[in-house]
């Protein structure tokens, strides 16, 4: 397990929009300290997953790196400088949880991703032929163009997601924030938002997202920073998550099994756990490390 | 006829009238649309009502009244703020202690000592009898209100839909807060001696309520509410000339007239349009074969 401080990627172009989260403690109004002394760095061309239980601090670290929340101790900083003077530059693009947003509001789709271009327009945000340009684009690369013109309301919760990714991309930030973006969608638009992370981090994009949906977390995630009001582990995702790691911070609320299979020809030793959220099956080997994770397969031999 | 028709255009007053409540009109039209879709109608009250005891200040000490009432509404909106933040109390109910305490001190202020104002005109407006430094009072709060909503409405639309990413850009959400509501404040000031106290949170509600109902397009609605505040305020101080009747009531009273008919006949929205629209669907469904619409039911 690493602890604290874990960068990897050493591009030049990282040192530029890497993320930095420095003993970072946030408290609630109402007292609650919700994070306490979280360190953690990120470089570009990284998709970390940030994983823990419900009201373990996800959306709260969220909302502090977007500089909704101001740290009672700690820093975080963006590329060397300040959450706000990175704002301004359109260097952070934040999907919030669904729940965030009033859909009954009176904007069409392209309206939403068009607020994605507020920061590159003028002081009376009159989109130029460029921005309606890159509306369109980015609209398309979430496949959602022939809904340009309803009023977001009308859109399943996929689509919604679809919509404020778009916006995400018309914005052209490097670092993009996910706040449990899988939640409520289709199975499509999951396929779909994961392909669009790959490219986005093939294309030197630092990508974070939070989800407790742990069987997603290896199959296109890189890096993981698993919390529980603070930093349990961060690094990449062989070393990290790991069902030591993940035990601590689930405890209870993933189903263990163990599956012994010493009596296997080869004579080697076989232990399996799996650690499941109910969702998709976690698959350890007897290093604790990752064998596999969902897999129908392995589903039905353990059901036998 | 005709003559009957335009006896009320003989008179200054009345064209003063006509014309200063289609400006407040269009003005409060432009804000509605902000005040309903951010659920802000209780604070808009509160603040028309918070403005009271400023005006009896005002003309007490001969200060402009629009300076006075602004004070008294910023007040009451830091207070409201403090008393918020300190107990436990929800928040509908701090504005509701808050600005009745400012009005009845208000009231009270202006039965004990009488000016040039009478409760009368305060609590129910009175437009017919405005004096002509109130009408520049107004005019001018009206002119910068309408100036500040066409440069800032694409930031403030973005803020009311999403403060988050409005912060996420690089906007200052705090001073767009601040500046909604400190609009809010002014129309209501403006509209004051209008239609009166009491109804200026209508003025600053229906027109936006009405349109909202119209139209899924932001910019779209925002024009309707204008344009529905201008010709209602300025047709129902026309007509009042012959009811001989409240101008402010005359008004609210259209207003309301033409949101029941955006209630029932909207063309999407409407009561009737999406009846018709459910029996349709049942209907096309029922010919379709299948008595059940969930394809996944059928058979069973
Ligand atoms: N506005 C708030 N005021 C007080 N406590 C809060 C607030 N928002 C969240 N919390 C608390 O902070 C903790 C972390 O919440 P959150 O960051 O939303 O967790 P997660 O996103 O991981 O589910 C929870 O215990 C939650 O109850
Ligand atoms: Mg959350």
């Amino acid at each position: 397990m690493s602890h604290g401080s874990t960068k990897l990627n050493k591009n030049d172009i990282s040192s530029e929009i890497d993320l930095h989260v420095n003993e970072v403690t946030v408290a609630y109004n109402n007292g609650h300290v919700a994070l306490f002394d979280t360190t953690f760095d990120l470089g570009a061309g990284t998709i970390c997953a940030l994983v823990g239980v419900n009201g373990s601090g996800k959306s709260t670290l969220f909302k502090t790196i977007m500089g909704f929340l101001t740290p009672t101790r700690g820093s975080v900083t963006i590329g060397g400088k300040p959450v706000q003077v990175a704002q301004k530059q359109n260097m952070v693009a934040y999907i919030p949880q669904a729940e965030d947003v009033d859909w009954a509001f009176p904007v069409s789709v392209m309206d939403v991703v068009l607020m994605g271009r507020y920061g590159y327009m003028n002081f009376l945000r009159i989109p130029r032929a460029t921005d309606l340009e890159i509306a369109i684009e980015s609209l398309r690369r979430v496949n959602m163009l022939d809904y340009k013109e309803r009023q977001i309301g009308e859109l399943s919760g996929g689509q919604k997601k679809r919509v404020f990714l778009a916006r995400a991309l018309a914005q052209r930030g490097r670092i993009v924030l996910l706040d449990e973006p899988f939640s409520g969608v289709d199975v499509q638009t999951e396929a779909a938002i994961i392909e669009l992370l790959r490219e986005l981090r093939a294309d030197e994009h630092l990508i974070l997202v939070s989800t407790h949906d742990l069987g997603l977390v290896p199959s296109f995630c890189d890096q993981v920073v698993i919390i529980n009001r603070t930093v349990l582990a961060a690094g990449p995702t062989h070393d990290t998550f790991t069902q030591e790691n993940l035990a601590r911070a689930f405890g209870g609320t993933l189903r263990d099994l163990r599956i012994d299979h010493t009596d296997a020809p080869d004579g080697t030793s076989n232990e399996f756990r799996v650690l499941s959220d109910d969702e998709e099956p976690l698959i350890f080997g007897h290093d604790g490390r990752l064998v596999d994770h969902w897999h129908p397969g392995i589903d039905e031999e353990e059901s036998k | 006829m005709i003559e009957l028709l335009l006896t009320p255009l003989h008179y200054e007053y009345m064209i003063k009238a006509i014309v200063v409540s289609g400006v407040i009109g269009g003005v409060c039209g432009l804000l509605s649309c902000f005040v309903t879709l951010k659920g802000w109608s209780l604070m808009g009250d509160a603040l028309s009502h918070a403005i009271v005891p400023g005006v009896a200040v005002a003309y007490l000490v001969g200060l402009p009244f629009a300076l006075g009432a602004f004070a008294s509404g910023l007040l009451a909106a830091v207070v409201m703020g403090v008393v918020k933040s300190k107990t436990r109390i929800r928040e509908d109910a701090v504005i509701g202690i808050v600005f009745t305490t400012f009005f009845a001190a208000g009231v009270l202020m202006i039965s004990l000592f009488p000016s040039n104002i009478s409760l009368k005109t305060i609590v129910l407006g009175n437009i017919l009898g405005i004096a002509d430094s109130d009408i520049i009072q107004m005019l001018a709060i009206s002119a910068v209100a309408l100036l500040v909503l066409v440069l800032k409405w694409k930031d403030l639309l973005l803020f009311a839909f999403d403060p988050n990413q409005a912060q996420s850009i690089g906007l200052n959400t705090t001073r767009l807060n601040l500046m909604l509501l400190i609009l809010l404040a002014a129309t209501a000031v403006a509209a004051l001696q209008a239609v009166g106290a009491v109804l200026v949170i209508a003025m600053l509600v229906t027109p936006g309520a009405t349109a909202y109902q119209l139209t899924d397009r932001f910019g779209r609605m925002m024009l309707l509410a204008c344009g529905m505040g201008i010709v209602t305020s300025m047709l129902g101080a026309y007509i009042s000339y012959f009811l001989n009747g409240s101008t402010g009531g005359c008004i609210v009273c259209l207003q309301t007239l033409v949101f029941l008919m955006a209630f029932f006949f909207a063309p999407k929205y409407g009561i009737v349009a999406a009846r018709r629209k459910a029996r349709r669907t049942t209907d096309a469904l029922l010919i379709s074969g299948d008595a059940h619409p969930v394809p996944a039911l059928r058979g069973l």
